[in-house]
């Protein structure tokens, strides 16, 4: 499903952000990426979803070289992934409800079927209540359920979380940690940055630990 | 303008009518008036009181007989002028046209002038307002970049983007267009009035006049393309992430 062949990355010389990254992951695959901060955890999704160019090497998404891909047919791409951003990325002059509809808009849905699947996904994280408010006036946490509705709302067949559960309570991590284990359950890919530990330990599957760029282990459990 | 066509001595009344009919026909004249040759000597006594000697020795009267024309205003092109003499001189009976050529040529090269530089002006204005579209929209876009972003990672298309900024860019066009053309209603209405007379023989050259329908609805039509294409210029570097 994604294979990541000799990716290396580097922002400014001589740091290398990536180095040398090999990795199979299969179709409904659950994987946590773990390190410490800095290790690159980021720079790895942002490369899977080609936000960023690798420096070197490719990247195969369904028999597909996504590095070939021209900018302007990216979206299809795009649009078979769930990305929840490190920084949320909130569109902050929208609604909570907008900022998770416009992913089905996109897609030219039927507005009743987006009003439908919008609502869903925000009482899946507990937001639905507060859906006509603005980002601003909600809490980090919130703000990142919010980033979680949107990354989820279509049902995407590949999900990305960069610590998702960073601004989360315990409680509510568990909670979208089993959101997100449903939506594998229904046949998605999943990759989810974290150095919760705790996490880990419990939803664990298929673990990689990244350490200044370099995927030194990987586990299953 | 005076364009005197002289005719031979004794034409007769057909082919004089036929001379007239020919002038009445053309659109180039508000007038045209037969001088028979009395009247012209006629005239020229009142005129002239003082050589009254000279014409009673020759004793005959050496006037031809003529049609004096006047042209409407607006025909100013000399070109047209020019072969509308020309034709009418081919008639049988004409002997001599007298008009002032020298003018009909300034003023074609005036004219000619003047289209260029308004082809000039013209084109310095379009420009202008294509870059100030596409800077108006640049800064918008730039505004948005984040939006823009955002956009594109959730997989939107580059059109669904570009949509509601080439929209603006067709509004301003538009609006421009409007409020041009509001403009030039008022030029054309309020200031022949505040100059009054005094413009002229350049009130012929520079013809203050509304657009019709069509060149309306091309001069909006080009605001669009304006707008659309400042528009576009300006939005392609953020479709990049
Ligand atoms: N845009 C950037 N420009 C320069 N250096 C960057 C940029 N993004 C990340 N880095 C560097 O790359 C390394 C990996 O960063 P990142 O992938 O964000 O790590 P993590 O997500 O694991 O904390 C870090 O050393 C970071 O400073
Ligand atoms: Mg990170």
């Amino acid at each position: 499903m994604i294979d990541l062949y000799h990716i290396w990355k580097q922002y400014q010389p001589p740091h290398w952000a990536l180095n040398d990254i090999n990795l199979h992951v299969d179709k409904g695959d659950f994987y946590f990426v773990t390190g410490p901060s800095g290790s690159g955890k980021t720079t790895l999704l942002k490369v899977i979803f080609r936000e960023i160019f690798p420096t070197q090497g490719q990247i195969v998404i369904d028999r597909r070289n996504i590095l070939r891909i021209p900018d302007h047919k990216i979206y299809k791409l795009r649009r078979t992934m769930g990305i929840v951003f490190q920084d949320f990325r909130l569109l902050f002059h929208k609604r909570v409800y907008e900022n998770v509809a416009i992913v089905l808009q996109v897609l030219g849905i039927p507005r009743k079927e987006i009003r439908r699947r919008s609502f869903n996904a925000l009482r899946m994280v507990n937001l639905h209540h507060k859906m006509w408010e603005y980002p601003s006036q909600l809490s980090y946490g919130e703000q990142q359920r919010v980033a979680i509705a949107r990354a989820v709302v279509h049902n995407p067949k590949i999900l990305l979380a960069d610590e998702p559960t960073g601004n989360l309570d315990p409680e509510l991590a568990t909670e979208i940690m089993t959101l997100f284990k449903e939506i594998n359950n229904q046949g998605a890919t999943v990759i989810i940055c974290t150095h919760d530990r705790d996490l880990i330990r419990y939803f664990g599957e298929k673990i990689l630990f990244l350490y200044k760029g370099k995927l030194i282990r990987k586990e299953t459990l | 303008m005076l364009i005197v066509f002289f005719l031979e001595k004794d034409l007769s009344e057909t082919k004089r009518s036929l001379i007239e009919e020919n002038l009445k026909k053309s659109s180039l004249l508000k007038d045209a008036q037969f001088v028979s040759s009395e009247q012209a000597l006629e005239k020229f006594q009142q005129n002239f009181p003082e050589l009254q000697g000279i014409i009673d020795n020759i004793n005959i009267n050496p006037f031809p007989s003529s049609f004096e024309t006047t042209l409407r205003d607006e025909n100013i092109s000399s070109v047209k002028i020019l072969v509308f003499i020309q034709e009418i001189s081919r008639l049988e009976g004409i002997e001599d046209v007298q008009f002032n050529k020298d003018w009909v040529e300034k003023m074609e090269s005036l004219s000619r002038l003047a289209k260029a530089a308004g082809f000039f002006l013209g084109g310095i204005l379009i420009l202008a307002s294509f870059f100030i579209i596409s800077n108006v929209i640049r800064l918008n876009v730039f505004a948005r970049k984040d939006e823009i972003e955002i956009f594109r990672l959730v997989g939107a298309t580059n059109i669904f983007i570009r949509i509601p900024f080439l929209m603006e860019g067709m509004i301003l066009g538009v609006l421009g267009a409007l409020i041009s053309l509001v403009f030039l209603f008022l030029l054309v209405k309020f200031f022949p009035l505040y100059l009054g007379t005094s413009l002229g023989a350049l009130n012929e050259l520079i013809n203050f006049r509304y657009l019709s329908i069509i060149q309306i609805f091309l001069f909006i039509a080009a605001g669009i393309i304006i707008g659309l294409l400042g528009s576009i210029s300006s939005i392609a570097r953020f479709l990049k992430v």
